[in-house]
């Protein structure tokens, strides 16, 4: 209680220093201004200016007809539209495969760095681990579309050459199987997140009292029920963000498809954000292809705010 | 003290042999040559002859290494785009951080009016997929500002991009940072701007180093704007060059191309393996607390 005192005092005096000079709303102003004309310029008004141009007929290549409000007249269009309600629900499919994945093997690698006794060894482990992330995704998916070649990837190379599994006319297509394609993007995503997302349940793993895991061990708990009943409750929080963290970036990824499945609708590849790049930029009906920016955008965050409901209401 | 080191006795006693500390490093070692063995193929690739990349085997019978400078001298707009790319990316990365550091210490330390709508609104942007759904807008953006298919004009998109992310991050530093401290400051007579240059700067060092890895990362390897917004091969950034040269053919053979992959992947690494021990303690202090 005694603390409280200062803690209001101070903020008086901060009350009358302001009263006097009003100098400090004007600079934080002045630290704010760079971010927000960045913020706005170029993240909040653009998402603005999309949704107007949903509800209008604009055209990109109409440059001099007149641009009338048309309601939700391409929302009604992209809800019949085959191609994109199939490729938000191949971007769904792709998730599920995804996130399991993502989240369970680092945290299987964040629990077993975390028993390594010498701070040396566990040091070089997180460095290697946390090297691809140093990698930015295209590039990342430049090489894998070239481990996964039919002619010059090691992957095939290995399954043909050396192990003789399969010969040059039954060898997998890695990213030309339409059955294979999505796999192939999720193991190069866990390659690639791996290291991250092992940094994540480190730091969670790092915060938990080590008088806890001694108390268990006197109780004679397990490895099983130790991991049950003090790691993983206290890891849960920082699974669940990551759980809806990812869930929203992976229903919205855009570049491994575009470098790696191009333009054709034939593979898994073509989800709703490509489409929606394909219909502004190659068709250049810009309207519509904002109205399936705003719709996936949508039907993404409903789904994101139930998972927030879902685990909000169990704790 | 005592009952430690005895349960850690009474552990040793019941297991003589340390199966599962063998256990752990096999799996670890298995993650990290998994981990390693892409990148190390890659950097092979890029040196070998080219029969040699073309008969696929792992390891070379013949190294060349003169690929690297065939790409830099034979493939006219590498140089250039490679310009691009640095220039693009410095550039933002400057903006970003000199942004976000002032924006999370106003946040933090000063008072602002608003405060929670603007961290909402970033915490939105966040989980928005802004990249695809405002890219339409953002290309109108571009061309209004005659800023279409020029290789400069990208540096206002990707300060942007990675905006929210670096405030967050620098949030968590500075809230990690003694309220005392800046409070210490005021009374000794130092404005807002000599504080946060003397005092709150030299302490949020490790956090800085994590968002200028992180915007580095970003702007170096973006690729879909830079796709969208610039066409010409000499207004190309490195990404874009890589993820549209179909490999195998002529100045493009296989390890030339490879070569050109380690030249882009480079900075990064040689960025991380220099400030590693900061980008760990960054991430500690308050990076992965947003």
């Amino acid at each position: 209680m005694p603390s409280n005192i200062p803690a209001a005092s101070r903020s008086l005096f901060d009350l009358r220093r302001q009263r006097i000079d009003g100098s400090n709303i004007l600079t934080s102003s002045w630290f704010l201004l760079p971010s927000m004309i960045f913020f706005v310029g170029w993240q909040l008004y653009p998402i603005l200016r999309v949704l107007w141009l949903s509800f209008t007929d604009y055209h990109f290549l109409r440059p001099n007809d007149a641009v009338h409000f048309i309601g939700f007249g391409n929302y009604g269009d992209a809800v019949r539209d085959p191609v994109f309600y199939g490729g938000l629900w191949r971007a769904f499919m792709f998730t599920l495969l995804f996130l399991p994945g993502m989240i369970f093997i680092p945290m299987l690698a964040a629990i077993l760095i975390d028993r390594v006794t010498q701070p040396k060894v566990a040091t070089a482990y997180r460095i290697i681990l946390l090297v691809p992330s140093m990698i930015p995704g295209p590039l990342i998916f430049v090489l894998w579309k070239w481990l996964y070649s039919f002619s010059i990837g090691p992957i095939n190379y290995i399954l043909v050459n050396v192990l003789g599994l399969f010969d040059l006319h039954n060898a997998p297509q890695w990213l030309g199987d339409p059955n294979l394609t999505l796999p192939s993007l999720t193991l190069m995503e866990w390659w690639w997140g791996l290291g991250f997302h092992t940094m994540f349940f480190l730091a969670g793993l790092g915060a938990i009292p080590k008088e806890l895991y001694e108390a268990a061990s006197v109780d004679g708990a397990g490895e099983w029920s130790t991991f049950w009943h003090v790691t993983f409750p206290r890891l849960r929080p920082i699974l669940l963000v990551l759980v809806v963290l990812r869930f929203g970036s992976a229903m919205a990824l855009v570049d491994e498809y575009l470098i790696m499945g191009g333009f054709n609708r034939a593979l898994p590849t073509y989800t709703w954000t490509v489409y929606m790049w394909e219909v502004a930029f190659n068709l250049w009906n810009q309207s519509y292809a904002a109205a399936l920016g705003w719709l996936g955008a949508i039907a993404m965050l409903i789904v994101v705010g139930f998972l927030f409901w879902l685990f909000r209401s169990r704790d | 003290m005592e009952i430690e080191t005895l349960a850690k006795t009474s552990y040793r006693a019941r297991r003589p042999f340390p199966w599962d500390a063998i256990f752990r490093h096999a799996i670890l070692i298995g993650f990290s040559l998994s981990i390693l063995f892409p990148l190390f193929w890659v950097l092979l690739l890029s040196v070998k002859s080219i029969p040699d990349a073309y008969t696929n085997k792992i390891w070379p019978k013949q190294f060349d290494f003169s690929h690297y400078g065939y790409a830099w001298k034979q493939i006219a707009t590498l140089p250039r785009n490679i310009m691009n790319s640095a220039m693009v990316t410095i550039a933002s990365v400057i903006l970003s951080v000199l942004s976000a550091t002032l924006a999370a210490y106003a946040l933090v330390h000063l008072r602002t009016p608003g405060r929670r709508l603007i961290v909402g609104l970033l915490v939105a942007s966040m989980f928005f997929p802004t990249r695809v759904t405002a890219l339409v807008a953002i290309r109108e953006i571009q061309k209004n500002l005659h800023l279409l298919n020029t290789a400069y004009g990208l540096i206002l998109p990707y300060t942007a991009m990675s905006l929210a992310i670096s405030i967050f991050i620098m949030r968590g530093i500075f809230e990690g940072i003694p309220r005392d401290m800046a409070e210490a400051a005021r009374i000794d007579g130092c404005g807002p701007w000599r504080t946060l240059w003397h005092v709150m700067l030299p302490m949020a060092r490790n956090g800085i180093v994590v968002v200028v890895i992180v915007n580095f990362v970003a702007a170096w390897g973006e690729f879909l704007l830079a796709s969208t917004l610039a066409n010409d091969q000499e207004m190309r950034t490195l990404p874009v060059v890589l993820a549209s040269a179909s490999g195998g053919q002529g100045a493009w053979a296989w390890p030339r191309i490879a070569a050109v992959y380690v030249i882009a992947i480079a900075p990064a690494l040689i960025i991380f393996s220099l400030t590693q021990r900061w980008y760990m303690q960054g991430l500690q202090e308050g990076a992965l607390k947003g």
